[in-house]
Parts: C-alpha cells; structure tokens; sequence
C-alpha cells in the first residue's frame, strides 16, 4: 500500500506467528472440536477451515482490499479469516448503512471486490464473490495449496473511524499488528480450547476481532446466539448456561446495564462464566461497587481494557475484580477513578506533554489510507534516549497511579465515545448540517443513565418551521447516517453562542438549552 | 391488570428511564430520546411489574406505552 508513510516497525526475534497460520495449526490439532457454534448450528474447526481455503482460493493471490457485507454469521467470520488467508485486506461493510454511505467506505478503502451475500447488492457495482446461501458448507473446497506469501506489513484490514472533517478515516491495520495484539491478548486472558468465547461485538467494529481471533488462533469455540443481542437480560443469562459460555467481552456501557439488571434481580453470574471483559469508556465507580456484590462476582475475572483502532485491539488491561485482582476488592472500597490498567507486552507507552498518552511498537496501525497530512499529525517519530521509533497521538489524557496503572482523565479534543465508538462531534454536526433546512449545528454529548449519548442542536434557516424541523432532522439522519452518528435527541434552538476565537461553542450550547427536570438529580444521587 | 393499568405502568416505566415527565400513552420511546441500552432498562421492568420477556426487536415494532401494553396483554392472555 502506497499510504504507508512510515518505515516498518523493528522486527524482533520473537515475532508472533500470523494469525492466520495459528487457526490451521489450531484447525489441525482439533479438527472435530466446534469453532463457531451459530445457535443450534455446530461448526468444527475442519468445515471452517474448508470454508476458509475455498473463499480464499477463489479471491486468489492478489485480491487487495476486499470489502465484506457482513451479516452475524459464521460466512462472515469466514470470509474475514478467508481475506487473510489470500493475502489480502479485508474491510467490513454494515449492509444496513445507506448506500451513499457504504459507496464511500468501499471508495475510501479501495476495495476491488465485495463478498456478498446472493441477494445484496453491491456498492459501485464492484466485482462480488457471492457466498453460498443458506448453507455455509456449500463452498468448493480448494485444494491444500500453499498460501500466497504474506509480508507481516501488508494490510490486513481496513476500518474507518471518525474523522472531524464529516468524512471518515480509513485505518490501515498490518498483520504483524494484530499478530501482536491476539498474541497478547490471548496470552492476558489465557484462552484455551475448552473456553467458549461469545461473539458480541459488531462485525464492523474492531472489537469483533478481541473475541474471533482469540478463539480461533488457540482452538477455542466462538458462540453466536441471537439471544445475546435481544436486549432482555434474562434471555442473555439464560444464553450463557445455554451455551456454557466462558469468556465474555462486552461494551462497558453494556456492562453497566446488565450491573443493575443483576443487581436489582438479586441474580447470580452463571457459573460456567470465568472472565469478563470490559472496554470501549470509562467504566463507572458506583457500578463496579455493585459487581463486587454479585453472587458469583469473586470467582470471576472483571478485566477492563482500553486500546484504539489505530493502536489494534487492546494496549492496557487490567483486573478489577476476581481472583487476579490486586488490593482491596472489597464493594466498599471502589476507587473514585477506574484505572486502564498496564501496557500489554507488546506495547510501548509514553506519557507525552499535555499528559497525552502515545502508543508505540508493533501493534501500530499503518496510517490513514490515502490521507498523509493526517496521518503526519497522529503518528510521530521519535528519537530520544528512552522513546525511539514511531508512536501514535491517543489524544487521552492520562496519569500514571502509584502501582504503575494509567487513569484516564479525559480528551484533549472534543471526540465523543458514543457506545464504545468514536465519535468526532465534527462529523455528527457536518450530517445535521446536510438537512437543507439547518443552517448550523452542534454535536455534543450528555449522560443519561449509565452511558453518555450524542445529542444535536440545530440551527433553522430563515424559511423553515421550528416545530417539525427536529423530528425532520432525525428522520433525514436515520436515512442517510450511520446509527452511532444520530443523536438519540435533537433540539431546534434560536441562536448558538460563539467562543471568544468566534467558533460555535459546544459546551456552553449544551449548558444554555439541554433539558432539565428533578429526575434527573434524584437518579444521579443514587 | 386492566389495559390502561397496563399503559400507566408503562407510562412510568418510561419516565423513570428517560428521566423525563413528558410521555404520554402514545410517545414513542426511540423518538423521546431513548437508546437501545436504555431500552435494556424498560424491558427489565416490564419483566418484573409484569412477567412478560420480550425483545428489543418486538420493542422497536411497539415502542409507545400504549402498542406495548397490547403486546403484553396478548402475551399473557
């Protein structure tokens, strides 16, 4: 890829296998044992390995960048391992994005050719290779041949984050990064083949590959079961037993929900569960109080992590409850910070000035593809006595605690996590901007509940009617947007205030018009 | 429960969720500045007051307090 503007990374001796060489290595060991299970439906590691040699011999040696519409299946997961294995880079599309939308991922990331399923239609008329439906198997097998060679700097996937322009910015993530980062990972959370791993992220997100490529580099199963994603807590414990689930890995907002859905229940941990991971904001003081009151809660690894897109995966870990947690566990001794935790193995850290935390080693990401004047901005040479090489601008603020581990304090930019994602309010504002009739607009955040969701305000033009222009805006978004760039509420307000350096003042619009009632102070006493 | 015993639950529910006191029987959650993890809060309620699992999928199809106290009456029927 032309869009590498930085030398590669120092190769060390020990160098992680590829993860692609680690599934057939797990696939030959255990060629009987499930790799996914798809609510009734049991895929051995055998079937998806034929399932992984025939789409990449069918994408051959020198497929690119391919863009994958995917679908919470194990054809997906198959298709991703499948892209690897050809030597390519693969690059998810969300089939529910509007096509606008989609058409300019796939430009961005310059995919050559989408991986769909029969029906869909693919973006800008791309060349498909269409999988199967329904039954996965279906595929011809490819021969055992050998696989193209793979240089540990070639792209393995393209994932876009947000970028404040309006536009998104496509992260090129290399194979000896996510080498690095499973092989840490993995290593953290002591995956083995009797775990069974749920797979909850989203297929387009990053955090997908913490719980694929765990499983399925150290023979382990990946469980997808639609009662995961329906909302209702008890189906999501009834699942757990169900399914005998091991290791979870969920959004920490998420987390916090199913906490009070546990603690107001009185409802113990299911007992086949031994680790929970935790990521994507910051986890809340009050709800790790009530974790450590759970029945079940002691026995169980609470891991929080913290990583970027940019960095892959996970870069800081730590244990805040259960049996490999350091200090006072106890529910009252909760700190006032919840710490991220230390730098994995592969990780080089440096606390820069402003405290921005800068990320180093194997696990960077390539840059932003076809943007260099960005990338020269996040991804900076050093060169002194005790920070050499390349490092990544996380723009966190940190401090280092007394046993070593980071606390986040906050952004030095205005970007927002909304759910776990990264949300540059620029862009949110830049969509609300596209209704015609909005005149300007703000993007900011607001806690309600247990979590921080976007919020707009708009702005009218001269001609257009206050009263129906926020349900409008909404419905102009929901069409055109991604679902993490829709505010959950928006306000049509008469002016916006300006800061001193004349730029719209985001906090202070927050301030002058968010909506108040007493509600609002009696659930935050709680 | 009578319906509209059913309705004013619900009515409840989503004033304690979203934090506000302007729902009426025929508001839709998703438009009242409710999320699919708030959403998680009001199905866990509706369990408790009244024994009724449902999803977020069945949810989104009847997101006001009135659609949802129809669904719930013909589930527990």
């Amino acid at each position: 890829m032309t869009e590498n503007h930085r030398p590669a990374a120092s190769v060390a001796p020990a160098d992680p296998s590829d993860v692609v060489e680690l599934f057939l290595q797990a696939a030959r060991r255990h060629p009987e044992r499930a790799a996914i299970i798809h609510n009734e439906q049991e895929l051995s590691y055998a079937r998806l390995e034929g399932l992984v040699r025939g789409i990449a011999g069918r994408l051959g040696p020198d497929c690119g960048t391919v863009g994958v519409l995917t679908a919470r299946s194990a054809d997906t997961i198959a298709a991703f391992l499948g892209v690897l294995a050809a030597g390519g880079a693969y690059c998810p599309i969300d089939p529910a994005f509007p096509a606008e939308r989609k058409e300019a991922l796939v430009r961005a990331a310059g995919c050559r050719s989408v991986i769909a399923p029969d029906a869909a239609e693919v973006p800008l008329g791309l060349p498909a290779l269409r999988l199967a439906e329904p039954h996965p198997t279906g595929l011809p097998h490819a021969p055992a041949t050998p696989w193209p060679a793979v240089d540990p700097e070639d792209p393995a996937y393209v994932l876009f984050t947000s970028g404040s322009t309006g536009a998104p910015k496509p992260v090129a993530t290399p194979r000896r990064a996510i080498a690095a980062a499973v092989d840490s990972l993995a290593g953290l959370l002591d995956i083995a083949p009797a775990d069974r791993v749920l797979q909850f992220a989203s297929l387009n997100w990053d955090t997908c590959f913490e719980e694929i490529l765990p499983a399925l580099t150290r023979g382990a199963s990946l469980v997808i079961d639609d009662d995961a994603y329906s909302a209702s807590f008890p189906r999501f414990l009834r699942m757990i037993e169900r399914r005998r689930v091991t290791v979870l890995d969920l959004p920490t907002a998420f987390w916090h929900e199913f906490v009070n859905h546990l603690t107001e229940d009185r409802a113990a941990l299911p007992g086949t569960v031994r680790t929970v991971v935790i990521g994507g904001e910051a986890a809340r003081p009050a709800r790790l109080a009530d974790w450590r009151a759970v029945p079940g809660a002691d026995r169980v690894r609470l891991v929080n992590t913290y990583g970027c897109t940019e960095t892959t995966l996970v870069t800081h870990a730590i244990d805040l409850h259960g049996p490999l947690a350091v200090g006072d566990t106890s529910p009252t001794a909760t700190p006032a910070a919840i710490p991220i935790g230390h730098a994995l193995p592969h990780v080089r850290e440096h606390i820069g000035e402003d405290g921005e935390l800068l990320i180093g080693g194997p696990s960077l990401a390539l840059g932003y593809r076809g943007l260099p004047q960005i990338t020269g901005e996040r991804f900076r040479a050093f060169d002194q006595p005790d920070v050499r090489g390349w490092y990544f601008r996380t723009g966190d603020r940190v401090r280092r605690e007394a046993d070593g581990a980071l606390v986040h304090e906050g952004r030095l930019d205005d970007e927002l996590k909304i759910r776990g994602i990264r949300v540059s309010p620029g862009e949110a504002e830049a969509q609300m901007c596209g209704h015609p009739d909005v005149a300007a607009a703000v993007a900011t955040g607001t806690v309600v509940g247990d979590h921080t969701a976007l919020v707009g305000y708009v702005l009218p033009r001269p001609h257009a009617d206050p009263a129906t222009l926020a349900a409008a805006v909404l419905r102009h978004l929901r069409e055109r947007s991604p679902r993490h760039l829709v505010p959950t509420r928006i306000t049509v307000v008469p002016e916006l205030p300006h800061t001193a350096s004349g730029k719209v003042d985001r906090a202070r619009t927050h301030q002058l018009y968010a909506i108040r009632n007493e509600f609002k102070e009696a659930s935050r006493a709680r | 429960m009578p319906a509209d015993r059913i309705v004013d639950g619900i009515i409840d529910i989503f004033r304690r969720v979203l934090e506000t006191d302007g729902v009426h029987a025929d508001s839709d959650f998703f438009e009242t500045g409710g999320d699919s993890l708030l959403a998680t809060r009001v199905l866990s309620a509706i369990v408790r007051d009244h024994g009724t699992e449902l999803t977020i999928a069945e949810f989104i199809e009847s997101p006001t307090p009135s659609t949802l106290a129809k669904r719930i009456e013909s589930v527990t029927r």
